[in-house]
């Protein structure tokens, strides 16, 4: 009783800590394609060390408290295993064209049925966040493939959840996917990174015409 | 058997008050949008062969593992979501409703021959009817086109399959955030100040580094290399300085640091003309009008004057305490623009040669032009002020100060280029340096700004073409480039890139206005064929001026 009691605790806590982990990383994520992408104008972003390299966080008082709305309402997501997919669109502001789909699929991994007592073996922290880190320094070098905009551009998050998921009601609305014509569309695929719990796949998806 | 599916349809008929709403409506936009844009691609086909093999014997359907249905359940069987429905007695997978699902997919045509309106909902209907009678039409992709895939009484299972073969998850839920994301901050002077900070290549009209580096007209075949090239070793990359001059005669002077050169173009011949005094270099040449005389301008403020058929000095004629960057003629008149921000005027015929002084700019003089009929003379400065001023106004010794005849303060950079019009008196172009890099088309009688051009980079001059309507201007870092702007419509004619290694700093017309001569830090004075020169009809006596055409005949 006690040695089950004990393997819950780290358990359940990595549930937690791992949904954690996760937001935060959307968040620098997030930041980071905004920065880079230039839907923000550049002096709005500070420079701050995090995963032991430095990433650009935006200053912006408004975008700051949406994106936090956003991110708090993910975590929730992320706790009961209801979101699947999580979609920054970046739209062209003018004509509401999909120009970008930066794609993070987050799968819930089984925990391996195990019948004894050990515990799986946890991933270190350092590990996690070397794989965060490539993921984003991936974000950055997307610049160099990426068309650039000609035109000034916004940002739209689309959360994929299941139909069970407790949606606030008023506060997020069914949308359409902000899809690219298949025929228009070049997928590129990023790094992942995984927790004991979450599985993050990047990818990004882009309008691309000859 | 019959009587086996009837009852089973009809207890999912009563099963069917009891799903859920969630399940029943799933018309979230995105499923509609995916559903509107369906096609079942290939299956439809398939799915009629199988028919087809249908007719044959329609006894074996019920026992035939390969059913049609049966495949396109196969493909969401995985959907725990989907298996929950089917538990809560909705859908039961691979019970008799599947079955049940292959009739109604072979009748729902007929219901709809039949002039039924609503095909779903009558399952037990359907049920009654001789549904093994062959109907090898099955699904035509037209009768896919007409379903409705939502009609309010589809069933969860049909609605899965359409959502299914049109590749959406319908039991996951696309949401946004109920507001969009706040916009960037609208500070005006913010704004003002990010466009001046931005980066060379975001400018407008800069074109992608991955498009072709020189964009050329069609109507027209503008050349993207020099005509001719000439070694200019010692140029001083300075961008306030004017250091080329072409003039009437077919003469190039250029300016090497100290030297001053001439490049004769007809016979191709070099002298050396002149050599400026100890300690200190020539910041500007410039050809009197008749191209008999050179002024040469001085770092330490004086103007030489020389003649340059025989190469003898005339006469210097001191008095700026600063470099002379830039200089005009207007006759008997040679005007000087100074770092001190002065313009003063000579006249090269009294020894007493400041004849007016012009205080406008607060730095460095970079640009004098006069107009050609010497009525203005447009001036830039390094304070981003254009300035016009009448030449009837202002003198030396006046107790009052003279006032330009028009200022305009537009420009956010240090006004090099500037060019009259050639064809219209009034206008007047003028370019900006790095942090503005546009161009403007003012009309000195009204003081209006007619045009404005975004370019991609520093504008270090500006020519108005003598014989079409178009304009010239050359460019800094990063472009480097020359272009060639239509008038009045601004647009684009033509583009060449990296004209020369570094910035193009000077230009300079050919007497007939065909040729282009442009120098650079790069050390080198590059000669481009951008015009032709409209052929007259009367050509009775040899122009007076021997040009373009011997160089032509050099090469």
């Amino acid at each position: 009783m006690a040695t089950k009691q004990q393997s819950r605790t780290p358990q359940s806590i990595s549930i937690k800590g791992s949904c954690d982990l996760v937001t935060e990383f959307f968040k620098f994520g997030v930041n980071q394609i905004l920065f880079h992408r230039g839907v923000y104008p550049s002096d709005d972003f500070v420079m701050v060390k995090k995963y032991g390299q430095t990433v650009l966080v935006t200053q912006d008082l408004a975008l700051e408290n949406y994106l936090d709305r956003i991110l708090k309402q993910l975590n929730k997501w992320l706790l009961t295993g209801s979101v699947t997919q999580l979609v920054l669109a970046i739209i062209a502001r003018d004509t509401r064209v999909t120009l970008e789909r930066w794609v993070f699929d987050v799968t819930v991994q089984e925990p391996p049925p195990t019948e004894d007592e050990a515990p799986p073996p946890t991933k270190p922290e350092a590990a996690i966040q070397s794989e965060i880190r490539r993921i984003l320094k991936q974000i950055v070098s997307s610049e160099t493939f990426l068309p650039n905009f000609e035109d000034p551009t916004v940002f739209n998050i689309l959360a994929y959840t299941k139909q069970s998921a407790d949606i606030p009601a008023e506060e997020w609305v069914d949308t359409d996917p902000m899809a690219i014509e298949a025929g228009k569309s070049q997928q590129v695929k990023l790094r992942s990174f995984s927790t004991d719990v979450h599985r993050i796949e990047a990818m990004v998806a882009y309008r691309y015409e000859e | 058997m019959s009587s086996t599916a009837t009852k089973s349809s009809t207890g999912s008929h009563k099963s069917n008050p009891k799903t859920p709403s969630r399940t029943r409506a799933p018309l979230t936009p995105s499923l509609t949008a995916g559903l509107n844009a369906l096609s079942l691609g290939g299956s439809p086909a398939k799915r009629r062969t199988h028919i087809q093999d249908l007719t044959g014997n329609p006894f074996l359907t019920l026992s035939r593992p390969a059913s049609p249905v049966k495949q396109v359940t196969s493909g969401f069987v995985v959907n725990a979501d989907l298996q929950r429905q089917a538990n809560s007695g909705v859908v039961r997978r691979g019970g008799i409703e599947s079955r049940m699902d292959v009739v109604r997919h072979d009748y729902f045509p007929t219901t709809q021959a039949k002039g039924s309106p609503r095909r779903s909902r009558s399952m037990g209907r359907l049920a009654q009817e001789d549904r093994f009678l062959p109907r090898v039409r099955g699904l035509d992709d037209a009768d896919v086109a007409s379903m409705k895939p939502f009609h309010p009484d589809g069933s969860p299972r049909h609605v899965a399959r359409l959502a299914e073969a049109a590749g959406i998850n319908i039991n996951e839920r696309i949401l946004k955030y109920h507001e969009p994301p706040p916009a960037p901050s609208a500070d005006k002077d913010l704004a003002q100040q990010r466009v001046h900070a931005r980066s060379l290549y975001q400018r407008p009209g800069a074109i992608g580094t991955a498009t072709s580096s020189t964009v050329t007209s069609k109507t027209r075949k503008i050349p993207t290399q020099p005509e001719r090239v000439l070694d200019a070793p010692g140029m001083v990359d300075d961008f306030y300085l004017n250091l080329l001059s072409w003039s009437v005669q077919n003469v190039v002077a250029v300016a090497l640091s100290e030297s001053t050169y001439i490049w004769r173009a007809d016979t191709g011949s070099v002298t050396q003309i002149a050599e400026a005094p100890q300690g200190t270099y020539v910041s500007s040449v410039s050809f009197a009008n008749d191209g008999a005389f050179l002024a040469i301008g001085l770092g330490t403020g004086e103007v030489e004057l020389w003649d340059v058929e025989s190469g003898t000095k005339l006469r210097t004629m001191a008095g700026h305490q600063g470099q002379l960057a830039c200089m005009s003629w207007n006759g008997h008149i040679v005007s000087s623009g100074c770092g001190d921000g002065s313009i003063w005027h000579h006249d090269v015929r009294v020894a007493r040669h400041k004849v007016c002084e012009l205080l406008g700019h607060t730095g460095e003089v970079c640009g004098l032009e006069w107009r050609s009929d010497g009525e203005y003379l447009a001036s830039g400065g390094n304070d981003n002020v254009v300035n016009v001023w009448d030449s009837r106004m202002g003198d030396a010794g006046g107790d009052h100060e003279a006032q330009p005849f028009m200022t305009k303060r537009t420009h956010t950079a240090a006004v090099k280029g500037l060019s009259w019009c050639p064809w219209q008196p009034s206008l007047l172009a003028t370019g900006g340096g790095t942090s503005d890099a546009s161009l403007h088309i003012w009309n000195i009688t009204t003081g209006a700004r007619i045009h404005s051009v975004k370019t991609p980079s520093q504008i270090t001059s500006v020519k108005f073409a003598p014989h079409k309507k178009e304009i010239l201007t050359t460019h800094g870092y990063p472009t480097n480039s020359i272009m060639i702007h239509a008038y009045p419509s601004m647009e684009r004619v033509a583009e060449i890139r990296d004209a020369h290694d570094s910035r193009v700093l000077f230009s300079q017309l050919s007497p007939q206005g065909d040729l282009v001569c442009t120098g650079a830090g790069d050390e080198n004075l590059k000669f481009w064929r951008l015009w032709e020169v409209p052929k007259k009809k009367k050509d009775s006596k040899p122009s007076r001026n021997l040009t373009g055409e011997s160089i032509l005949q050099l090469r």
